[in-house]
């Protein structure tokens, strides 16, 4: 066990350096620097910069300094907690990483909050009896909420339940706390795609479950169908879907980006993608770090969870 | 659920179905197709005169492949059911050029409700706030998705499949490598690794293929890799080596379709996945560049400028039209897993 | 003004207008743009006074009566950094700290530039030495009086090519500056303030003396990135905004919000007096909407006003209720632009072919049926004062067929316009339309559609690229600008000593008829050598709900907020 996990973290750094090389070559070009200029000065201030201008504009902003010079100074400024400056926002990338992730954090709170319970329950329901009507239902319901894409949910969320019947916000304001209006149709958009995939994992473990022979045993010994679900079959059902949980903090990491991007919603991934398109160097290289950071602990976690959950693997360890 | 099937089986005394010669007819008939539509979405302005008529061999292809498949599969419902989704949308990818539909670029009049009749044409969908006839954006949009869709997947699992016979079949320090290379890609969170990728080359369909090949293919790469560790130690292996076939041969002729089971369906699923990111990444200015129709740049420019219940019929069209192809290719995948279980 | 009684050329003016040479009208905008006030020159004119010139010699409209103090305005548009006002890219961070930091000169929603912190201003006869009178009575926020010493700074600042500033392009700024000599392997000078250039006379007066003769200073010093900033200015703005306005920052977070409050206490502790009369608004909060998101978050009251609607929105703005839509002409446009030196389009009769093969008016009609003026490839906009009416141009497949065939492209042409929709996607429909026009002479055109930063790197280098030019108050500004030989932002790469006379000649002349005549020729000759499809003058497009007042679309999307008030 401990052993896993040792091996997993020196897989995990090592992951991180290559990451950080990977990331420092791609925007340490030529085009990325061009790029800056023209979303600094605009496209006629960039245009009207004479090729020497351009070189001291360069200078000043520290992008002429060799590639590993340039390199090492930043990675041992991420390892001291400095994650550098952003260009577009004026700002230290800490602070600002710090205040997106909370606003992140507020929004995948609530995700799993609702997530959890609903699809769980709505899975293990279904995989109960394979072939019912309520299994069918909750199925075709599943199948069809994880084929909608977000950015069509959100679309359609905001003309139904924002604009139409007026309930939730349209668009969150950056103003002030964040509102239960401004959250929900975020969280829903969210929700919709994700409780139909979850819910469709859960009842494919408790499918599983219920088709085996020890549950068939049970069953055959004449114990109550409850108590067969509730001592016997959830335990080993669900080892499969909450470790999957863990892992939907890295799916949540790659969806929040259009629902933030659409909904106007001043949180991590909306942050990246702007960073990204801007061409701010820095804050794409940090956030990118700590997006790869939460990926690779909730890989972990989900693999401690795995393991702590199965029985028969905790022994064999 | 590998039901590894020999590959090198005699042809069948009967034609039966459920021998393999159905199964190839449709991959060489969907080849074909698959290549008629990216030739004419990819190289339009390459094939002159040929252009008009290229795609008209791929409709009768088309209708063969779903009644080859509907026999095939007929026994799951899910599965029929994805299938005609998604042959649907291909037969429409291969029939917009001939039907009779209004110019998809050309805008008329603008803000049009659906069945609407105005200088005697009627617009059956409506058009859009540019004036643009949206039942023909919503059917010619469908090649754009399709082909991008289709062919960025296919080359993640060239690349992905490759990888992994590699790394499960030599193993060693080339499982070593290549599996850190993909556990490092797949620790990018995809939409990042995909915004990344085409932020630095750039926004096309090539580089979305390129991006979707980057993101996707690690994933293929590990559960080939897996399968074919499994394999290694089977027996029809260790009689290939004996014979001494090359190592090339092995991979691709005996492991590879020996593991084609559980890799369709994943294929499946890919493809809805690929669909969805296809769309997200043109939502966000990122994928497929305008003017030409696209489901996702349609809900795009809705959500700009038609956002409004009224309006709505805007934003409806085009969704239901990107979810029934996800649709579509989840049932398929839905479809073939259970008859896999079945077997 | 004393300083307009003096003023040889308002005499002149005085003299035409008596004379019947020129109107009333135009003599009102001429004696403004030589440095009459406004309510001088209508005194002059015997005119009544016009509505801005009702408040002393305040550059704002008149104060309404209903107005009512207090409230907090919500502005929808993007939040932008405030590093160095010299260095804005772009309008948004402009009207941030346009209530914070101010400038010499306003120009109106009326296309007229009016003193704001100069008090008047006088040119000489050969336009190169200016006189400016700075306002008296202005505060800074540290405390500290605006004299002429601080406007230097400024001046001498933007006339710096290090500075990385676009108002070196402005040519008030690159008269006020020399070559330094140093060159670049492209062969572009920097430039360095001329010695000398910019003359303190006392506390309170500045000459200029220009290399050349400018006849567009007011408008010049008007311009998004002339805010005037304190000489204690070190980048970024945003940590020690000291400015003159009557607001100053509270809060920046870009990408985000940027709130402003009413100052009341200097720096120093005295009690700040804001020179510019009545400020109602108590806040006024910027929250971060991309253009897609404005008009939702209007509608659905997340803010009370924004920054723009593009004209795909109008509609959808029209259907909510309760909203102010108000719009202005403009001498906004798009040029579709080929580089002359580029082939196909090095042969002359090419560019005629496509030009002909175009009707511009169609796609006015199509991409803007309400609101544009149709443009005819000569790049001066009716709302401009001198600009010289060409008869339209007629569309002409057969001629442009011939002239195709003539250049050996008999049996067609394919061509790639690059567009960046850097101003929205009607750039877009621009082209397409182009697209359909040009099939008809057998042209086939593909409209690459890039991603507006992208364009933004190649616009200059592309053979064919839609290039979209902002407002200027006066044509010439921009055709020095885009149409020079050699100049920077010369993107079609036309180089024409004919027209530099011409367009030299034209900007020596004040009077706005006798450069309206001189500017026929320099017109004709950008139109005959073909060198763009420049289809319209697009309007601009805004909205605000209607508890807000005063709110008025600007042509260069300015926000002016001293006269809004809030219901």
């Amino acid at each position: 066990m401990a052993d896993l996990i040792w091996r997993r973290l020196a897989q995990m750094v090592l992951i991180m350096a290559s990451a950080s090389l990977l990331l420092f070559a791609i925007f340490d070009t030529e085009q990325f620097r061009k790029q800056i200029a023209v979303a600094e000065l605009g496209g006629f201030g960039a245009a009207a910069l004479s090729e020497g201008d351009y070189q001291a504009w360069i200078a000043k902003k520290g992008l002429d300094a060799p590639f590993v010079e340039r390199y090492l100074s930043w990675a041992g400024n991420m390892l001291q907690g400095d994650m550098g400056f952003s260009m577009e926002k004026n700002t230290e990338v800490a602070g600002l990483i710090a205040s997106r992730l909370h606003a992140t954090g507020t929004l995948a709170f609530y995700f799993f909050l609702l997530m959890v319970p609903i699809s769980l329950t709505l899975g293990v329901i279904a995989g109960m009896r394979e072939g019912s009507w309520i299994d069918r239902a909750i199925s075709i319901a599943a199948v069809t909420t994880t084929s909608i894409p977000q950015i069509a949910t959100a679309v359609l969320l905001t003309v139904f339940l924002s604009l139409g019947l007026g309930w939730f916000s349209a668009k969150s304001s950056a103003i002030g706390p964040i509102t239960f209006a401004e959250l929900a149709l975020p969280v829903l958009t969210l929700l919709i795609y994700d409780v139909g995939y979850v819910t469709r994992m859960t009842r494919a473990a408790m499918v599983e479950v219920m088709s085996s022979h020890y549950i068939r045993t049970a069953v055959l010994k004449g114990l109550p169908r409850a108590t067969v679900i509730w001592r016997h079959a959830l335990r080993n059902a669900l080892i499969v879907p909450v470790t999957l949980i863990f892992l939907q903090l890295n799916w949540l990491l790659s969806h929040i980006v259009v629902v933030e991007v659409f909904f106007q919603y001043s949180g991590f991934g909306r942050m990246l993608y702007e960073a990204a398109i801007y061409g701010d160097i820095e804050v794409v290289q940090a956030a990118t770090m700590v997006a790869v950071i939460v990926a690779v602990l909730s890989q972990l976690l989900s693999d401690i969870a795995y393991i702590l959950l199965n029985p028969r693997l905790r022994v064999a360890r | 659920m590998n039901s590894p099937l020999p590959a090198a089986l005699p042809p069948a005394v009967l034609p039966g179905w459920r021998r393999p010669e159905p199964l190839t007819v449709v991959l060489l008939l969907l080849a074909f197709v698959w290549l008629s539509l990216s030739t004419y979405v990819m190289v339009p302005d390459r094939l002159g005169v040929a252009h008009r008529w290229l795609l008209l061999p791929a409709i009768p292809a088309v209708i063969a492949v779903h009644v080859l498949l509907l026999r095939m599969f007929s026994r799951s419902t899910v599965a029929v059911v994805g299938i005609t989704m998604v042959m649907l949308w291909i037969l429409v990818a291969a029939a917009a050029p001939y039907l009779p539909l209004l110019d998809p670029n050309r805008p008329v009049a603008p803000y049009q409700m659906p069945f609407t009749t105005k200088n005697g044409m009627t617009f059956w969908l409506g058009t859009d706030m540019r004036g643009r006839d949206i039942l023909s954006r919503t059917l010619w949009g469908s090649q754009r998705v399709l082909v991008w869709g289709i062919t960025a997947t296919f080359s993640a699992y060239v690349v992905g499949a490759f990888l992994g016979l590699v790394a499960g079949y030599l193993g060693g320090w080339w499982d070593e490598a290549l599996s850190f290379l993909g556990n490092m890609v797949l620790s990018f969170p995809v939409m990042i690794l995909l915004i990344l990728v085409l932020n630095y080359l750039g926004q096309s369909g090539f580089n979305i293929i390129i991006a979707v090949t980057c993101s996707s293919a690690p994933a293929i790469m590990r559960i080939v890799r897996g399968l074919a560790m499994d394999a290694r130690g089977r027996d029809y292996i260790q009689a290939a080596q004996t014979r001494g076939e090359s190592v090339v041969w092995i991979m691709l002729i005996e492991i590879l379709p020996n593991v084609r089971g559980p890799l369709i369906v994943d294929a499946c699923l890919r493809l809805g996945y690929t669909t969805v990111m296809i769309t997200t990444l043109t939502f966000l200015g990122l994928g497929l560049q305008p003017p030409d129709p696209d489901w996702g740049l349609m809900i795009k420019e809705a959500a700009s400028s038609a956002l409004l219940w009224k309006f709505a019929y805007m934003i409806i069209v085009p969704s239901i039209a990107v979810s029934t192809l996800i649709l579509g290719f989840n049932l398929l995948a839905d479809g073939l897993r259970e008859l896999s279980q079945k077997d | 003004m004393t300083e307009t009684r003096n003023n040889p050329l308002v005499h002149l003016l005085k003299h035409q207008l008596d004379s019947g040479k020129i109107d009333r009208r135009h003599f009102l905008r001429l004696a403004v743009t030589v440095g009459a006030s406004i309510a001088a020159a209508s005194t002059m004119a015997g005119l009544p006074l016009p509505a801005y010139a009702q408040d002393g010699n305040l550059p704002f409209p008149p104060a309404d009566p209903n107005a009512r103090k207090g409230g907090i305005l919500r502005i929808g548009q993007r939040i932008a950094k405030l590093d160095d006002p010299a260095l804005y890219s772009w309008n948004d961070g402009a009207n941030q700290s346009r209530p914070i930091t101010e400038y010499l000169t306003l120009v109106g929603p009326d296309n007229v530039a009016r003193p704001m912190l100069l008090e008047s201003w006088e040119a000489s006869e050969d336009l190169r030495t200016w006189t400016l009178h700075v306002r008296k009575g202005v505060m800074w926020h540290n405390g500290d009086e605006l004299i002429a010493e601080h406007v230097a700074f400024n001046l001498r600042r933007w006339s710096d090519s290090k500075l990385g500033s676009s108002n070196i392009g402005l040519s008030s700024f690159t008269a006020l500056s020399t070559e330094t000599g140093e060159k670049d392997e492209k062969g572009k000078a920097m430039r360095a303030p001329t010695e000398g250039a910019v003359e303190v006379v006392d506390s309170h007066t500045l000459v200029l003396h220009m290399s050349r003769p400018v006849l567009s200073l007011p408008q010049d010093c008007a311009e998004y990135p002339t805010q005037i900033v304190h000489p204690s200015f070190a980048a970024p703005f945003s940590d020690n905004p000291i400015g003159t306005g009557p607001y100053t920052l509270a809060e920046l977070a870009v990408g985000e919000r940027c709130i402003l409050k009413r100052i009341t206490k200097t720096t120093d502790g005295k009690d700040f007096v804001y020179w510019g009369g009545d400020v109602y608004l108590d806040e006024i909060h910027y929250i971060n909407y991309g253009d897609d998101n404005q008009p939702v978050a209007l509608g659905s009251g997340a803010v009370d006003a924004i920054y723009e609607l593009t004209a795909d929105q109008v509609e959808l703005a029209r259907s909510f209720d309760g909203l102010t839509i108000t719009s202005t002409a403009t001498a906004q446009t798009l040029c579709c632009r080929m580089q002359v030196d580029t082939a196909p389009f090095d042969d002359i009769r090419v560019r005629q072919a496509i030009v002909k093969a175009v009707d511009n008016n169609l796609i006015r009609e199509l991409v803007f049926p309400d609101g544009a003026v149709t443009a005819y490839n000569f790049h001066v906009a009716p709302i401009q004062p001198e600009y010289f009416e060409l008869p339209p141009l007629v569309r002409d497949v057969e001629g442009a067929k011939a002239l195709l065939a003539e250049a050996g492209h008999g049996d067609g042409l394919t061509l790639t316009i690059d567009v960046g929709n850097t101003d929205g996607p009607w750039q877009q429909a621009v082209c397409e339309s182009i697209r359909d026009q040009l099939a008809d002479a057998g042209i086939t055109l593909n409209v690459n559609v890039l991603p507006t930063t992208k364009f933004w790197e190649i616009w200059t280098k592309t053979p064919m690229g839609a290039t979209s030019w902002a407002h200027r108050p006066l044509g010439v500004m921009t055709l020095g600008l885009a149409y020079r030989s050699g100049v920077p932002w010369n993107e079609s790469h036309f180089s024409s000593a004919e027209f530099d006379a011409a367009l030299t000649e034209a900007e020596s002349v004040l009077d706005a008829d006798a450069r309206r005549v001189k500017m026929e020729k320099v017109q004709r000759i950008l139109q005959d050598n073909a060198i763009m499809i420049q289809p319209l003058w697009r309007p601009v497009f805004t909205a605000c709900t209607d508890r807000v007042h005063g709110y008025t679309a600007h042509p260069s999307r300015q926000f002016h907020v001293n006269r809004v008030w809030m219901e």
